[in-house]
């Protein structure tokens, strides 16, 4: 069974088509990353799914339950960490986190145990008598984890987990998201550090203008991108020879190297190299550069605005 | 990163004998929280018939206004310890009695009203917007409560403060009635007490609405100044509508408070200007209106704070 199925989906505000029409489908058990360039609608997607934001056209369902005619299965299932914080200041972070668990219909024993280990498992039990304006900017990272959490729940959807945390929380925060999706919960994320989908997704979907552009396994992605060969040879010319072979993108003269850009850039080597050497060059050194993730990324998103 | 106590479930508990379901990690590796028997309360069996939620919720929303008495309880106190010793005690004393009572036993009730329906109110409208402004609401609305669990916390909480500063204000009543030498006695304990939680209900419910209707913290404001308090203060609560002349004791009929007030009269004293069995069953009406309202606009007026509220904050 799909743990999230979003078909055809529209959400709009006035002229803003924040959901164009998208549809999308994610595994039980999948690391599923949403990118996208800002307003792209990710947001407005997970707002839709958690019952936010109602959706102006199509249909979307958790674990197969539609979220709109069966919202309380769909909302039991689903813990949230939204990109703002949006904690209740009145009461200390324990009591917060129990008060989450029991609206999940936890009894306070039970809610109160809740609570307090999963401030052990994002490491601020310390803290659990303080309120959220009382942590320090990492503190309220790790607790918002802490709270998406505590119910238990089957679908785990981070907006933005780890923005504006250093190098160390955001390995810690991985850590921990990695191990829930490990123990068999399928996670939903959307990041703009191309790195943290890169390491941690199955698949990723690139969202643009409330549209799918693309879905594929990061490696999948990174190999339709343009590699770079960067050639030194023995007796650079001025301008660089040209190769009429598929694949190859364009060659330039750069700081006397040769830049081969190419896709699938790391198969073409030997042809480059026989074309090279039939040219009468004579080769001293090669390095392949692969495209990164986010080259493909600011690739995939720019060619789909130049087509709107 | 300061005040990280552990790394993430290095923390070795024994109280709580976890296991992971199988997974065959250490318990100490995180509990159960991160293990495959990560379950929903719903699968765990914990639903109570499904009203653990609303308790809990409601479990919060109480507290709120509890642990702030300074903010909550003490300024109804101050302002009613006021009213009784300037209109109670010095102007009351100059004062005939009115329909055969006492000003100060009159009086009595309709402060009772004044401070239950603003409390009520107040509490509603506050803890629903303050929510919204701060989008902490958010938390309750992703949580499997219906939307008729959602209301009914917030508005049996808030009918519940009410009916405390209500209780506040009848003690420092009969205080004051008892020091100036005079008593007063319930005469019609049933009705004082459907009165109470019909008009506690009402308003928690029209607090209800106001908190989704507000934009801004002025709105709240404006509801309870120029709305609630002209019409409490025109409904009876200081004079008896048998000192105004004709029109304008006509016109006072229309105004829901004065049924209210003497609702809470006649239960305390046996006596009201308009008929009390007749005034309580309209407010019963009223209010069997206001909460499906409640109940069909909570949520879309909840997330449409989302869009709403956001550009102006």
């Amino acid at each position: 069974m799909a743990a999230i199925r979003v078909c055809d989906l529209r959400k709009s505000y006035g002229d803003v088509q924040a959901l164009d029409g998208l549809s999308l489908s994610v595994d039980e058990g999948e690391f599923f990353g949403l990118l996208g360039p800002n307003g792209a609608g990710k947001t407005t997607l997970i707002n839709v799914l958690v019952g936010l934001v109602r959706a102006t056209g199509g249909e979307a369902s958790v674990f197969g339950y539609d979220v709109v005619d069966h919202y309380r299965e769909v909302r039991d299932r689903i813990g949230l960490a939204p990109q703002e914080y949006n904690v209740d200041r009145f009461f200390p972070i324990q009591e917060v986190l129990e008060h989450k668990a029991g609206y999940h219909g936890f009894d306070r024993r039970t809610a109160s145990r809740r609570a307090l280990e999963a401030l052990e498992i994002v490491g601020i039990a310390g803290k659990a008598d303080a309120r959220f304006h009382q942590l320090s900017g990492g503190m309220k990272r790790r607790f918002m984890l802490a709270r998406a959490l505590v119910s238990g729940p089957e679908l785990l959807i981070l907006d933005e987990p780890t923005a504006g945390v250093d190098v160390q929380l955001r390995h810690d925060l991985w850590e921990i998201i990695e191990r829930m999706n490990a123990a068999g919960t399928t996670v939903l994320l959307t990041t703009h550090y191309i790195e943290e989908a890169e390491r941690l997704c199955d698949r990723v979907a690139i969202l643009d203008r409330g549209r799918k552009v693309e879905v594929a396994a990061p490696d999948e992605l990174t190999r339709r991108g343009t590699d770079t060969l960067d050639i030194g040879l023995a007796n650079p010319p001025a301008t660089a020879p040209q190769f009429s072979r598929n694949g190859v993108v364009s060659a330039r003269m750069d700081d006397g190297r040769l830049l081969v850009t190419a896709r699938g850039g790391s198969e073409l080597v030997p042809d480059v190299l026989r074309d090279l050497e039939t040219k009468g060059y004579t080769v001293t050194d090669l390095d392949v550069r692969r495209a990164s993730l986010e080259e493909v990324f600011v690739d995939i998103t720019r060619t789909a605005e130049g087509t709107v | 990163m300061t005040g990280s106590r552990t790394a993430p479930g290095s923390d070795e508990r024994t109280d709580a004998p976890y296991t992971d379901g199988g997974t065959g990690a250490d318990t100490s590796e995180g509990g159960s929280l991160l293990g495959t028997d990560a379950t929903t309360a719903a699968e765990a069996g914990q639903k109570a018939g499904g009203l653990t939620g609303v308790r809990a919720l409601l479990r919060r929303e109480i507290l709120r206004f509890v642990r702030r008495p300074g903010n909550t309880f003490l300024p109804p106190m101050i302002t009613n310890v006021l009213y009784f010793a300037v209109f109670g005690v010095i102007l009351g004393g100059r004062i005939d009695q009115i329909a055969g009572f006492d000003y100060i036993v009159f009086l009595l009730p309709g402060l009772i009203v004044l401070g239950t329906i603003s409390n009520a109110f107040e509490n509603a409208s506050f803890s629903i917007f303050h929510g919204r402004w701060n989008e902490y609401i958010e938390t309750v609305i992703v949580s499997p409560l219906s939307n008729w669990m959602f209301v009914a916390a917030y508005v049996v909480a808030s009918a519940i403060r009410g009916l405390l500063v209500g209780a506040i204000i009848a003690t420092i009543g009969l205080a004051f009635v008892t020091v100036t030498n005079r008593s007063i006695a319930v005469a019609e304990p049933l009705y004082l007490v459907a009165f109470m939680l019909v008009i506690s209900t009402l308003f928690a419910g029209l607090g209800v609405v106001g908190g989704l209707w507000a934009r801004d913290f002025d709105y709240l404001t404006v509801m309870n100044q120029f709305i609630v308090r002209p019409l409490v203060f025109f409904g009876g609560v200081f004079y008896s509508l048998d000192v105004l002349p004709t029109v304008y004791r006509l016109l006072s009929l229309s105004n829901p408070m004065v049924y209210m007030v003497n609702g809470v009269r006649y239960g305390f004293l046996g006596y009201s200007d308009v008929e009390p069995l007749l005034a309580l069953m309209e407010f019963r009406g009223v209010t069997r209106h206001v909460q499906p309202f409640n109940r069909a606009n909570t949520a879309r007026r909840v997330s449409r704070c989302d869009t709403e509220l956001r550009p102006t904050v």
